[in-house]
């Protein structure tokens, strides 16, 4: 009962007069707010032209008001004109704010906020100051740069996969400079022949969404992706063995691979990426 | 019977038809094991016999296990006979390609269900004689088994987890020419058709796809299985019978719901893709035709794996699974609807029609070639159509000079074989499975040229015209009940479709017929001219060349084409005897002051710079044959500014071309000029544009002492294809404009051959290549750039330059060149990629492997084949294998590598997919390790034995792989013996006169037997070998004249044809014609009236068992000896063969009779004295048809004593068990089958698979 109360009077006495308290610990939190909330009632007691009042009818007009309170009537209540403003709870050591920079005026509190309250921020972080990095427009440069940084992700994720996996060599006495990876058979060789890369797919999906026509080859193709397949990039273990899956050569490095290869682009096709890169996933053809 | 004797009067060949017409066929396949790859079903043939005293029946069959035969409800014995196991016995040490041909051509014959052949003879139970005499239905119902075929029917079964059915599974027959008898008996000719019921059932999961109409589908009870009923009701060969089973996706064609579609798992896509384009194909042939596809339905089915890319059945095809792609590929979509295109060709001529005998076939790849090429008229253009005539043109024209006639009917006009000179010594061209396969090819795009030349004499109207009256008398006939003579219409045969053509045409065709399908070569021109001013004449020479092989002389009209400042004009010259030049009068005077347009062959008008023009003469280019209307290669002189104004005027892409090829030969200005104003030329034909690329090249480096300005091309691709503001960066992808795409993708190849004065590639050049590789952007666009991807790899290769060697070095990273280091960094970097994200067919792969045994060629890069090796493996695609296999080849010749030819080799038996095996062989065959003039380490003795074990005995499931083993061995060793075997002892020489003549050994002494061989070896010359054959067989002739006398069958003489002179110049013939002398000689040596019937065995076959028997005997090391000994007993009288070859014949029978329970006694005598009736009465008929299998046993009576010892053995085993139960006959049957395990040879096992004789 009295829990409930509380919890009552709270939401009423915040809505009023700010949850200052609210964050203190629990019997903190108990003490502070019957207190404000004698000082509540004392003050309309004062409003309503009482000078003194006895501590055991304070507190019945306390517990009163935390069991019989009307929310809805509260904000017209509390822009009354002859309201009495309760002062501030004297706060210890209150730390004075440097003001390092100031621009322009701040803004007031508008009259409903009590005055101790925060002020809002400098103007200046109001203001949007857009920038950019310098757009590059050199086509040439442009072209360098996609170019040059395409080669590098390719090199140097077939390095890594040349150095994580088997390798062969055109020279016997050295293995690191131009490392092939090991050519492995195919249970299924024609499937990874045949179907188009998902690089190629999303390149279609992207030069052909104008076009869309039933023919997009790319809704029935099954491909799966699962988050559990992603995790095999960094553990670093041996591909899974191949299944009828199209892209059995390697599933989640592919998939990384296109999404990398997308990215080095001048244009940002980040959001691309994350939302829309992936063909819907697995519909396969019922048969 | 009618039948047959009308086919022998148009053919003059046939001696001996079938004695029966099958009319219907059921073939019902009820277990398919895919594990183990088996299968097991029953074929029920209904047939007509078509003569009275038809008691034998032969079948084809290959390969099956036949468990039981039943003839109207009645067991039926048989013999399982296949002389093509293994062609030649093993002990024969002389290695020799002539003797072989022959025997296996004769073993093919032996065979050959054309002539009324077969493996497979059954005998008709003699309670049903009365009933056949009454030329009544039998039926004849088959249980047989078929594991782990090597050919016929090939299973694909990947090693994944799963079903069958996740697996993608699958099995589909296939084989070269009438291959079926490999997987079912039948009588497996284009000739015998009959209506189908198929039956397949297989896993629930899986679909069957064959001929004919899907009637039903049936589940099993267990709802596991299900049988698939198709019913074919179109007469139709078992030759064109097909089977694909697999788990397929299935798709209706849209467009027209008759036609079905099948892939593979998760191939769908591409397969709508794919086939979205075949109803336009069926609308063009039916449009043409006026003749509606003649089956109710069409099945296409892609697979994997597969034997040729495009193979026609009735109402179904088989694509390889590669030719499936999607709308992003460009260069395989155009391949892809042609082979579509082919295939339905072929629906209509090969498969609804078929041929009357092997020498029709020409007809029939010439009609569906022909309509082929109308197709891509239509769809590609005439230029494309025009270029592809002139690309085949000069395939045919290549090989015939290089190889040997194409011969398209052998054996028209008429007798005998022709004395044809045999244009291929190696090879006999009288049956399909003895060819090469290149022959094969050749043959195909002759027959399909020389119905073009038909066409330009009797006009395309004419031609259609025959086709639908063909059609359309085939589609009569084939919704006739059964009557054989109706149902032959359905069969297309030389002469019948020239009578068709006179009546149409109302014109005689003959001397075109003549020239070009009666006569192998080609005619070879050479073409001169000079300008007379005084008489405004031009003078023409035009020389041939008809001595040279492969060439033949021509008379007749040829037309030629003169562009004068005037006009163009006609000429039609006849070519005769004696005269060579030809008088031409010009039209026009050399007027080049006034300015004026020259009016072209088209109409068009154009402006031209006619300064180049000599001032004298009018004339600005000459063509000979422009048409094409002659198989020709023409030799043309004219000035470099006549083929100057002919590449930029003339209208015709093959005179573009022409005069390309001939610009090679002017390095001047003029011709750089020329050649980059086509270039640039958007209106000129691409392909036209690419080959003035590669001549550009090489112009540019016969100039390079004189070469101004950026390397050649390199100026235009930059204002082509690379951006405005930076011109070392070419332009993102774009292939929207497939023209300017196939030169982008050939000018980089084609500058990568450019070379400076030191003959290296300019740096310059190579830098551009690389720019193009690092700034290649595909991401906007339409199409995948995986091809040209490739062919900036192949750029690269081209740029390669053989290493300078500082005294023989060993190639390290050290001393690699840093140009080398660049192309070896994008090497890596795009076979490294291609793992990640492979291309479409791997092109990038199959480019980098290639540009890789470049490197190694020319000394970049230690040369080493186990890269190669590792690609090459099985579970790789086929176009990496190809490629990896070619370069492993290559290494093989240049490194002269023992180990990796073994290696090959061993690959050539082992290896699963029949197109690889075969493709090895032909690519040893193209690039051989050595030749048959050179020395070389690697030929010895020991390769001379496994090829010929290859091609004698270890290729017998597969024709073409055989024949590709026959043409990979003359090109190593040639035709005689190979020089790197010892010289044969003289106790050896016997052997090798096997072969011309049994008789030699014994009447010519060996000195001169010595002498002989001598003179057959050094030159393999077929001449030689024709002229010494007619002695011998003038003295085998005598021989056999004398001994006939004193034989008693006086009807036999009717049928031996051996007392009529023989043919020179067919050594074919004169080996059957003396074996059958041997034959002759021997048993009536005997003197044993039992053996009497060994007379009307074929001739051939005879001699064919004989090597079989002797295989199917065990034998002993010691065999090898006794064989001479043998022969010579045979010959000589006092050896009485008789002694040996009573208790040899009989075994077989001695199984078979006692099960039939006729209550005969195991004695020998008694079986003889039960054995003569039949014998008598097909003696009576047999004048024609040679039917006596049985007849074949006295063929081993001259075994030696060991198999004699042998058959004693195994005849007391017979008493013991003769009251048992059949199936302990079955296992001695099998016993007997065993037996040449322990023979050595690889023929041995196989025969042991298939039984040569069960209950």
């Amino acid at each position: 009962m009295a829990d409930a109360a509380a919890t009552a009077g709270a939401a009423g006495s915040g809505t009023r007069s700010g949850s200052k308290q609210s964050t203190n610990p629990a019997d903190n939190y108990h003490l502070a707010r019957r207190r404000t909330l004698q000082v509540v009632v004392s003050s309309l007691l004062t409003e309503a032209g009482f000078e003194s009042a006895e501590k055991a009818s304070v507190e019945t007009l306390t517990e009163m008001l935390q069991s019989c309170f009307n929310v809805d009537t509260l904000p017209a209540y509390a822009k009354r004109s002859q309201r009495m403003v309760i002062t501030a709870p004297p706060v210890t050591n209150q730390p004075v704010a440097p003001k390092a920079l100031t621009a322009g005026q701040n803004r007031p509190h508008p009259p409903h906020i009590p005055s101790h309250f925060p002020e809002f921020p400098d103007p200046h972080t109001y203001i949007k100051t857009p920038t950019y990095r310098e757009p590059v427009s050199d086509y040439q440069v442009l072209r360098e740069k996609a170019a040059s940084q395409r080669r590098d992700v390719e090199r140097a994720l077939t390095r890594f996969m040349a150095k994580t996996g088997e390798t062969q060599s055109l020279f016997k006495d050295d293995v690191s400079t131009f490392p092939l990876i090991a050519a492995r058979p195919f249970t299924i060789p024609y499937l990874t022949a045949l179907l188009p890369s998902e690089l190629e797919m999303q390149q279609m999906e992207e030069t052909d969404s104008s076009e869309q026509d039933e023919q997009t080859d790319t809704e029935n193709l099954p491909l799966h992706i699962s988050p559990a397949e992603a995790s095999d990039l960094w553990s670093l273990t041996p591909w899974p063995p191949s299944s009828l899956s199209p892209s059995d050569s390697c599933p989640c490095l592919l998939r990384i691979l296109c999404s990398v290869l997308h990215c080095v682009t001048w244009h940002s096709r980040l959001p691309l990426i994350a939302a829309t890169a992936w063909p819907p996933l697995g519909q396969r053809e019922a048969h | 019977m009618d039948r047959g004797a009308w086919r022998a009067t148009v053919h003059g060949v046939t001696e001996c038809t079938r004695l029966s017409d099958s009319h219907f066929q059921v073939v019902c396949i009820n277990n398919i094991n895919f594990q183990r790859k088996s299968v097991v079903g029953f074929v029920e043939l209904t047939i007509f016999p078509t003569v009275a005293n038809l008691n034998r029946i032969k079948l084809n069959s290959k390969q099956c296990r036949i468990y039981r035969v039943r003839i109207n409800d009645l067991e039926a014995a048989f013999i399982y006979n296949d002389p093509t196991l293994e062609v030649c016995h093993s002990e024969s040490k002389q290695r020799n390609l002539n003797y072989f041909s022959n025997a296996y051509a004769a073993a093919v014959s032996a065979v050959d269900p054309d002539a009324g052949n077969g493996e497979l003879c059954i005998k008709v139970p003699s309670e049903l004689w009365k009933h056949v005499d009454e030329l009544k239905v039998l039926k004849i119902h088959i249980n047989f088994s078929l594991d782990q075929p090597k050919g016929g029917l090939h299973f694909v079964v990947p090693s994944v987890e799963g079903s069958m059915a996740e697996r993608g599974a699958h099995v589909f027959s296939c084989g070269y020419q009438n291959s079926t008898r490999f997987w079912f008996p039948c009588v497996d000719s284009y000739s015998e058709l009959c209506t189908w019921k198929l039956e397949f059932t297989v896993d629930a999961a899986m679909v069957a796809v064959s001929n004919g109409d899907l009637v039903e589908t049936v589940y099993t009870h267990d709802m596991r299985k299900k049988t698939f009923h198709y019913m074919l009701t179109i007469p139709t060969s078992a030759s064109n019978i097909s089977l694909a089973i697999g788990p397929f996706e299935i798709l209706v064609d849209p467009y027209m719901h008759e036609v079905t579609h099948f892939c593979l798992p998760q191939l769908l896509p591409l397969l709508k893709h794919t086939t979205s384009y075949l109803h336009e194909v069926f609308e063009f042939y039916e449009e043409i035709l006026t003749c509606r596809y003649p089956y109710s339905c069409f099945k296409t089915v892609f697979i994997d794996e597969a034997y040729v890319e495009v193979a026609a059945y009735a109402s179904m095809s088989i694509f390889s699974t590669n030719l499936l792609h999607s709308a992003m590929i460009i260069d395989e979509t155009p391949l892809t609807r042609r082979c579509l295109a082919q295939s339905l060709a072929q629906q209509f001529f090969g498969c609804f029609i078929s041929r009357m005998s092997w020498s029709d076939e020409w007809v029939l790849k010439g009609i569906s070639g022909y309509i082929y090429g109308l197709w891509m008229k239509k769809t590609f253009g005439v230029n494309e159509y025009r270029h592809w005539i002139k690309e085949e043109l000069d395939k045919i024209v290549a090989y015939e000079l290089k190889t040997g006639g194409v011969l398209l009917h052998p054996m028209f006009g008429g007798g005998k074989e022709k004395d044809n000179p045999a244009p291929h010594p190696h090879f006999s061209i009288k049956h399909p499975h003895t060819l090469s396969w290149e022959y094969y090819t050749m043959f195909q795009c002759k027959a399909h040229l020389v119905m073009r030349l038909i066409e330009n004499r009797i006009s395309m109207e004419f031609m259609l015209q025959v086709f639908n009256k063909l059609l359309s008398l085939a589609s009569t006939a084939s919704s006739q009940k059964f009557q054989s003579h109706m149902w032959s219409q359905m069969l297309v045969s030389t002469s019948g479709f020239l009578k068709s053509i006179s009546n149409v045409s109302g014109k005689d065709i003959q001397p075109l017929i003549k020239q070009w399908v009666d006569q192998s070569g080609v005619v070879k021109f050479y073409g001169s001219f000079a300008f007379n001013r005084k008489r405004n004449v031009l003078e023409l020479e035009i020389k041939q060349d008809y001595t040279s092989p492969g060439t033949q002389k021509y008379v007749g009209p040829l037309k030629v084409t003169v562009q004068e400042l005037d006009g163009s004009f006609n000429h039609t010259l006849q070519i005769e005897e004696n005269s060579l030049k030809h008088d031409i009068p010009c039209h026009s005077k050399s007027r080049r002051n006034k300015k004026k347009k020259i009016p072209l062959m088209n109409g068009e008008e154009v402006d031209m710079d006619l300064s180049a023009m000599d001032a004298d003469s009018p004339l600005l280019w000459i063509r000979i044959d422009p048409d094409m209307a002659v198989l020709r290669k023409v030799d043309s002189e004219q000035a470099d500014f006549m083929w100057q104004y002919q590449l930029r005027y003339e209208r015709d892409v093959v005179a573009q071309q022409e005069a390309i090829s001939a610009l090679e030969r002017f390095p001047t200005p003029a011709s750089r000029l020329a050649l980059t104003d086509v270039l640039e030329q958007e209106q000129c034909f691409y392909r036209v544009r690419m080959a003035a690329c590669f001549c550009l090249a090489k112009i540019a480096n016969s100039m390079v002492s004189t070469w101004t300005g950026p390397p050649a091309m390199k100026s235009l691709f930059t204002r082509m294809f690379c951006c405005k503001t930076c011109p070392n960066i070419v332009k993102t992808n774009n292939f929207m404009s497939f023209q300017s795409y196939f030169l982008q993708k050939t000018m980089p190849v084609a500058m990568a051959l450019l070379r400076d004065v030191h003959n290296l590639c300019p740096k310059e050049v190579l830098t551009f290549i690389l720019d193009l590789i690092k700034y290649n952007d595909n991401r906007k666009n339409k199409f995948s750039d995986n091809y040209y991807r490739a062919e900036m790899i192949d750029a690269l290769a081209n740029s390669v330059t053989p290493a300078v060697s500082v005294n023989n070095e060993v190639r390290t990273l050290d001393n690699l060149n840093p140009d080398v280091r660049l192309i070896l960094e994008e090497i890596t970097r795009f076979l490294n990629m291609e793992k990640l994200l492979p291309s479409y067919r791997h092109t990038i792969t199959v480019s980098c492997l290639r540009a890789i045994r470049v490197l190694q060629k020319n000394g970049h890069v230690p040369s080493d084949p186990s890269l190669f090796k590792s690609y090459a493996e099985y579970g790789h695609f086929v176009d990496i294998r190809i490629a990896a296999l070619e370069a492993v080849v290559d290494y093989t010749k240049v490194d002269r590598s023992y180990e990796e030819l073994q290696w090959l080799l061993t690959m050539v038996q082992n290896d699963p997919v029949p197109y690889v095996r075969h493709k090895i062989l032909n690519m040893l065959t193209k690039n051989p390790p050595f030749t048959k003039s050179m020395e070389s380490p690697l030929c010895n003795e020991a390769l001379v034995d496994q090829l010929w074990k290859l091609m004698n005995s270890g290729t017998s499931h597969d024709w073409r792989l055989r024949c590709g083993a026959v043409d990979l061995y003359f090109t190593l060793f040639g035709l005689s013996r190979p020089s790197c075997l010892p010289l044969p002892e003289l106790g050896l020489v016997l052997n090798l006169k096997e072969k011309k003549a049994v008789l030699n050994p014994t009447i010519i002494p060996e000195a001169i037997a010595g002498n002989q061989e001598a003179a057959v070896n050094p030159s393999s010359h077929t001449q030689l070998v024709g002229f010494q054959n007619p002695e011998d067989d003038h003295l085998a002739k005598e021989a056999s004249c004398n001994m006939s006398a004193h034989q008693q069958g006086v009807k036999r003489k009717a049928d031996t044809p051996l007392g009529s002179p023989l043919e020179p110049g067919q050594i074919l013939e004169k080996n059957e014609d003396s074996s059958k002398v041997k034959l002759k000689i021997r048993f009536s040596s005997s003197q044993d009236e039992e053996e009497i019937d060994m007379d009307t065995v074929h001739d051939s076959q005879a001699f064919i068992s004989h090597h079989l028997n002797m295989l199917e005997r065990p034998s002993t090391p010691g065999l090898s000896k006794y064989r001479p000994a043998n022969s010579r007993s045979a010959l000589i009288p006092q050896h009485s063969a008789g002694c040996d070859g009573t208790p040899t014949t009989k075994p077989q029978w001695n199984m078979e009779l006692p099960r039939k329970g006729t209550g005969i006694h195991v004695s020998v005598s008694h079986l003889e004295g039960k054995e003569q009736p039949p014998l008598e009465m097909s003696v009576h008929t047999a004048a024609a048809a040679p039917l006596s299998v049985f007849g074949k046993e006295p063929a081993s009576s001259k075994h030696s004593e060991h198999h004699h010892h042998h058959h004693h053995e195994h005849k007391k085993k017979k008493k013991k068990h003769k009251h048992k139960h059949k199936h302990k006959h079955r296992r001695d049957g099998r016993e007997r089958g065993r037996g040449p395990l322990a023979f050595p040879s690889p023929a041995g096992g196989r025969s042991a698979r298939s039984p040569s004789l069960s209950d």
